[in-house]
């Protein structure tokens, strides 16, 4: 009994990313994307600023500018013709303007990441025991199981971030530990941040594994049963390992699902992505081509995530275990 | 002569208000092929799950090998290492090859290594002829296959007792006949197996003793020749000469 | 003597129920705005999906593709400051929220209509009818039931995204929430947060159990999921 979540959405993943992974454009365009990342993030964390300065991008906006202007003029002398060198144009013109907002955003995008990649791997390790308590547990596991599920997913995550930061002593007893907001190692909101991703994820994850666990036919656990397995080794040796690879879809869709909502991290002061790009824009007023290009950030890093995944996908499949139980 | 290998005594057992087995007795000794037939719904799968404890009973008590193991404090799970089962629907591990599906009760159960493991699984494979296809997936195999790698997995455990659930129920005709002639061999090994089915070829020609279970009861229990032959009873009569029929028709 | 504080935070809370249950009503309303928009662009973008070619079905994916992969924060910031699209918060907050949830809502229909068996478009054709017809009184009214799954799934979503419309001082539940927050007792954070997550529950459940009721009712008896 799959939820919709994972058939439909699963679906979705897979058949958007299957239309863009087969052009080349795409992956040459998500390969510049990392490059370009992983140099800035080298240069302003580890080397310090060694190749170019901190803010400055390596990218030069003058002759952007020049191309914009030029065009600009070409468009306006050709009148009605010249509407599409007129958006050409238009795009140069985004592109200076926004170049020079690269650095502090590389910055935000490595928050970003961080926040998802600890969110949803934090929550795993705990929806993968909240699964098994809802196919296999006693009445009682059952459903404490059930309750912490429908909590989370009952309410809005921002509420959640909102109680945790706000309402709860958290940010005090985090600031307190060592190490907290030294260095590397980022201050107490972002961990506030974590914990409230893991919990909400945590639920949403045990969702997808839940149904997929269920998609598992029951004859498997009775043959593993059969030849002397106790319970937890036959859930543990052979229908965990089917039943996560037909999670793979929903996991995947949740993967996508925190890396846009990190972004909610902002309101609680954390210095993530869309952070760093609010922050720009209430000083200089250019919303449009910042948020259109943090959306362009954010669309990359989705892509990416669909395509690792993918290749995971492909990895571990195994011949006849489909996404749908036979 | 010792104990009996395997004694049902007086077994009953109900799901609710339906009583599936009233009153079950009989023995096995070692190295016997006792083959249960009988109408769909008169209770020999749920009997053969008894054995293994799949199913619980609700009343009388099952021995092996003497050791009562119906009792509450028996190890379910030592009592599996020396039960095998094969099922109608294979139940083959999809995520394991044929290797796999064999060496994980060795590895986890039995704890041997993974190279003793893999010999043994070798072994076992030509044992039903697929040594060939140790690497495939259960996807990749024919039912015939999958049921020979079902019978594998089951015999590597090296078990006092097979079970067989209507082993070839599932298979196309054609390929009945593989599944088949692995079961008669090791009916002529000596393998002691209690095997629900149809297939009264091999219930004529292999079997020691056949028993036959109408509504949960046991209403006859003797050589092939008995029953086939010289029914002592009417309804078994009656059943085989449906039986026969029925295939005549096909 | 002092006021006991536990006592007075929730009092603060009671106290103030009118204002919070006017940011309900708002969050009640704004999800319907956008579930509706949500739908009238999405079910004809899924059917494009499926029965489409060439450059409309490519347009219709790849917005489908931006609008899934950018967070609706961005999205709403966007029309708002950006693009300024309406002075309006709420109105803002629709299109928003009601882009986002075509994109999905898309998907949804695109696979319900998928899921149709072949063979009942054949069979309506066999019949007579012109493609466009045997789409739309064969396989379109199958389709819609086969939806109500996911549909259910997108209400609670946006119904919860609606949240997020913060961002822009929209006068929603969790904003009223913020507001009491930091306008009045901030020692009465736990209770505020706690009541309106409540709310929130309260409407995902009854917004759960009324799409279960719709789904019975116009469900096929014996199902149709042959």
């Amino acid at each position: 009994m799959g939820t919709p979540e994972s058939t439909t959405a699963g679906r979705t993943l897979r058949a958007r990313a299957a239309g863009l992974t087969d052009q080349p454009l795409t992956l040459l365009t998500v390969g510049a994307f990392w490059t370009w990342l992983v140099v800035r993030w080298t240069n302003d964390f580890l080397l310090d600023g060694a190749l170019i300065e901190r803010n400055t991008s390596f990218f030069p906006t003058a002759p952007f500018e020049a191309a914009a202007s030029t065009l600009g003029g070409l468009a306006a002398s050709l009148g009605p013709v010249g509407v599409p060198v007129g958006w050409v144009a238009g795009f140069f013109e985004f592109l200076a303007a926004s170049i020079p907002y690269l650095p502090p955003l590389a910055t935000g995008v490595w928050a970003t990441i961080l926040l998802t990649l600890l969110g949803i791997a934090l929550g795993f390790f705990i929806a993968v025991p909240l699964s098994v308590a809802r196919v296999y547990g006693g009445t009682l596991t059952r459903s404490l199981a059930l309750g912490y599920t429908e909590l989370f997913r009952g309410t809005p995550l921002l509420a959640q971030l909102f109680v945790l930061y706000f309402a709860t002593p958290l940010t005090t007893i985090i600031r307190e530990l060592p190490t907290v907001g030294a260095g590397f190692i980022p201050a107490q909101a972002f961990w506030v941040a974590v914990i409230a991703f893991t919990l909400n994820s945590a639920a949403y994850q045990s969702e997808y594994i839940r149904s997929a666990l269920n998609s598992v036919p029951e004859g498997q656990l009775t043959a593993a049963r059969s030849i002397g397995l106790s319970k937890v080794d036959g859930i543990r040796h052979v229908v965990l390992p089917q039943g996560l690879r037909y999670a793979i879809p929903g996991w995947s869709n949740e993967l996508v699902y925190l890396i846009k909502y990190s972004s909610l991290a902002s309101f609680i002061t954390v210095r993530e992505l869309f952070e760093r790009t609010d922050a720009i824009a209430s000083e200089t007023y250019r919303y449009t081509e910042l948020f259109v290009l943090a959306g362009l950030l954010y669309l990359a890093l989705v892509i990416s995530a669909s395509l690792v995944m993918e290749y995971v996908e492909d990895r571990v499949a195994i011949p006849g275990l489909g996404t749908t139980s036979r | 002569m010792s104990d009996p290998l395997l004694e049902l005594d007086d077994v009953y057992k109900s799901y609710g208000e339906e009583q599936v087995l009233s009153g079950v007795s009989f023995e096995m000794d070692a190295g016997d092929v006792d083959v249960v037939i009988g109408p769909s719904g008169s209770g020999k799968s749920t009997m053969l799950r008894c054995v293994n404890r799949l199913t619980e009973i609700n009343g009388g008590d099952i021995y092996l090998d003497g050791d009562c193991v119906t009792d509450a404090d028996t190890d379910v799970n030592e009592l599996r290492k020396q039960v095998g089962m094969v099922f109608q629907d294979f139940n083959l591990f999809a995520h394991l090859t044929a290797l796999g599906n064999i060496t994980l009760g060795l590895r986890k159960v039995r704890g041997m290594d993974k190279a003793a493991a893999q010999e043994k699984g070798y072994e076992h494979l030509e044992q039903v002829g697929l040594l060939d296809q140790a690497d495939s997936y259960p996807a990749e195999l024919s039912g015939g296959q999958k049921q020979r790698v079902g019978i594998a997995r089951a015999l590597a455990m090296d078990p006092k007792l097979l079970l067989f659930d209507e082993p070839t129920s599932a298979l196309d005709p054609e390929l009945v006949g593989e599944v088949v002639e692995v079961m008669r061999d090791l009916a002529a090994e000596g393998i002691t197996m209690l095997v629900v089915s149809h297939e009264m070829g091999f219930a004529r020609s292999a079997a020691s003793d056949i028993i036959f279970l109408d509504d949960g009861r046991i209403v006859e229990h003797g050589p092939p020749e008995q029953l086939f032959e010289n029914p002592q009873a009417a309804r078994t009569g009656e059943f085989l000469s449906r039986l026969e029929t029925a295939h005549e028709e096909e | 003597m002092p006021p006991l504080p536990l006592q007075s935070d929730w009092a603060f809370v009671i106290g103030n129920l009118d204002l919070l249950l006017v940011g309900t009503g708002v969050t009640v309303a704004l999800t319907a705005t956008s579930i509706l928009l949500g739908f009238l662009l999405g079910f004809p973008a899924g059917a494009v999906e499926v029965y489409g070619r060439g450059p409309l079905k490519r347009a219709v994916e790849t917005a489908g593709v931006v609008l899934r992969g950018t967070p609706l924060l961005v999205i709403i910031i966007l029309l708002f400051f950006g693009l300024s699209v309406s002075s309006s918060a709420f109105v803002t907050a629709t299109i928003a929220l009601g882009l986002r949830s075509a994109a999905y809502q898309s998907q949804i229909f695109r696979g319900a209509l998928q899921s149709v068996d072949e063979g009942q478009l054949e069979a309506a054709r066999a019949v007579g009818m012109g493609r466009l017809q045997a789409i739309r009184s064969v396989v379109v009214p199958q389709a819609l039931r086969r939806s109500v799954p996911g549909f259910q799934n997108e209400f609670t979503i946006v119904l919860k995204d609606t949240s997020i419309a913060i961002v822009i001082g929209l006068g929603e539940l969790l904003t009223i929430g913020q507001n009491l927050y930091q306008g009045g007792q901030s020692t009465a954070a736990l209770e505020i947060f706690l009541t309106v997550s409540l709310i929130y529950f309260v409407l995902t459940f009854v917004t759960n159990r009324s799409l279960d009721y719709v789904d019975d009712h116009f469900s096929i008896p014996g199902g149709e999921r042959a």
